[in-house]
């Protein structure tokens, strides 16, 4: 089973979300623009799929940091036209720091606007193909998934990966339906008919059933224990956040973890340990994942 | 589906590690030691032809 030609897929890492390159006579679509701090790579690698082609829009699955950081920047070099999920909008234009995750969870991204916007039900032509947009409430109650019938092809961004979805931190942020709105996005992309998914992270996979199995699997998982969800949700913000710095004094985790307003309100509400033993759990529990490591004093990332 | 289908979807995980910042004088990331054509094709080539990128990597080390 094989992407069609016309959709390009630069595959990045955890910071960056993957790009996606709809390609078409008329001008190309992007999907999703990558985090603010690796922009000129992003520019670099977006030439280069572009090669000398314009890019027609850009549009973005959800608005956090790992999916429009770069778009400024790519606004600023192509100019071109931008497209939000209509539910993103005015977080937007107030640029609200919270419901965007930006600074109450250490991450960045330059401001930008937009052109107009898309909701549920829409029909988007990106690239050569028709898409119709989902709504994929759950890890961000105003993201989107694009499905193309024609292909079979998913554009999930965090709504489904190939192992597990991105964490629900609204379930912890007062909106306690996440949890359930997760099962009805998992439980409208079974219904749909799809050969290949393309992720917001990781590798393009084929295998939606078992993925959504696996998903389903985690979902219930955090509904047995909510607390199981609080410390998934702190352990992806710390290590986001270690990924971008690369590496903190072990001394200074402590505070840190207590300072970050994402990290800190977890933990009172949910976990309730005090600062010291809430970063020396996330540290060891990290670094069992083999996500950091300890060198002379510093708590490391280990990039993956 | 014959073996060759199947390659490009075969499982070699992607050496980033979120560095993702060129090298102006090397024209390799920092981080993946990839350059920007490698990182741009990834996903699309087969499992033999990523092999034969990071095989290529540790040559690529900068020297001490």
């Amino acid at each position: 089973m094989k992407l069609p030609a016309s959709i390009q897929v630069i595959e990045r890492g955890w910071l960056s979300a993957n790009n996606i390159v709809l390609h078409a006579p008329e001008g190309a679509t992007l999907v999703d623009s990558g985090y603010g701090a690796h922009a000129p790579l992003t520019l670099a690698l977006l030439e280069k799929a572009l090669k000398g082609k314009p890019l027609a829009r850009l549009i973005n699955t959800h608005c956090h940091s790992d999916h429009m950081g770069g778009n400024a920047a790519i606004q600023g070099k192509y100019g071109c036209r931008t497209s939000v999920p209509a539910g993103e909008a005015p977080l937007i234009d107030r640029w609200d720091e919270q419901a965007l995750i930006l600074s109450i969870a250490d991450q960045r991204a330059e401001r930008f606007s937009y052109d107009d916007t898309f909701g549920d039900g829409d029909s988007l032509k990106m690239g050569e193909l028709d898409w119709r947009v989902i709504a994929a409430p759950g890890h961000d109650t105003h993201a989107v998934t694009f499905h193309s019938p024609e292909s079979r092809v998913l554009i999930s961004g965090d709504a489904l990966w190939e192992n597990g979805f991105g964490a629900v931190f609204p379930q912890l942020f007062g909106r306690d339906t996440a949890l359930q709105e997760t099962r009805g996005t998992l439980d409208c992309i079974s219904r749909l008919e799809v050969a290949i998914v393309i992720p917001g992270h990781g590798r393009p996979f084929t295998g939606v059933d078992a993925a959504l199995e696996r998903a389903f699997k985690r979902l219930d998982s955090y509904e047995e224990d909510i607390t199981r969800l609080a410390r998934h949700c702190v352990k992806v913000a710390f290590s986001f956040a270690l990924l971008e710095k690369r590496s903190m004094p072990l001394a200074d985790v402590p505070a840190y973890v207590g300072r970050v307003p994402m990290l800190a309100d977890i933990n009172r509400r949910y976990l309730g340990m005090t600062a010291a033993v809430f970063a020396g759990w996330l540290a060891a529990d990290l670094e069992r994942a083999g996500a950091v490591q300890r060198r002379d004093g510093m708590l490391v990332a280990t990039g993956t | 589906m014959s073996e060759s289908a199947k390659l490009p979807l075969e499982d070699i995980a992607s050496p980033c590690n979120n560095i993702c910042r060129m090298n102006p004088e090397t024209q390799l990331c920092e981080g993946c030691l990839r350059t920007i054509d490698e990182i741009a094709a990834w996903s699309g080539l087969s499992a033999r032809e990523k092999r034969a990128v990071l095989a290529q990597l540790p040559a690529r080390k900068p020297k001490p």
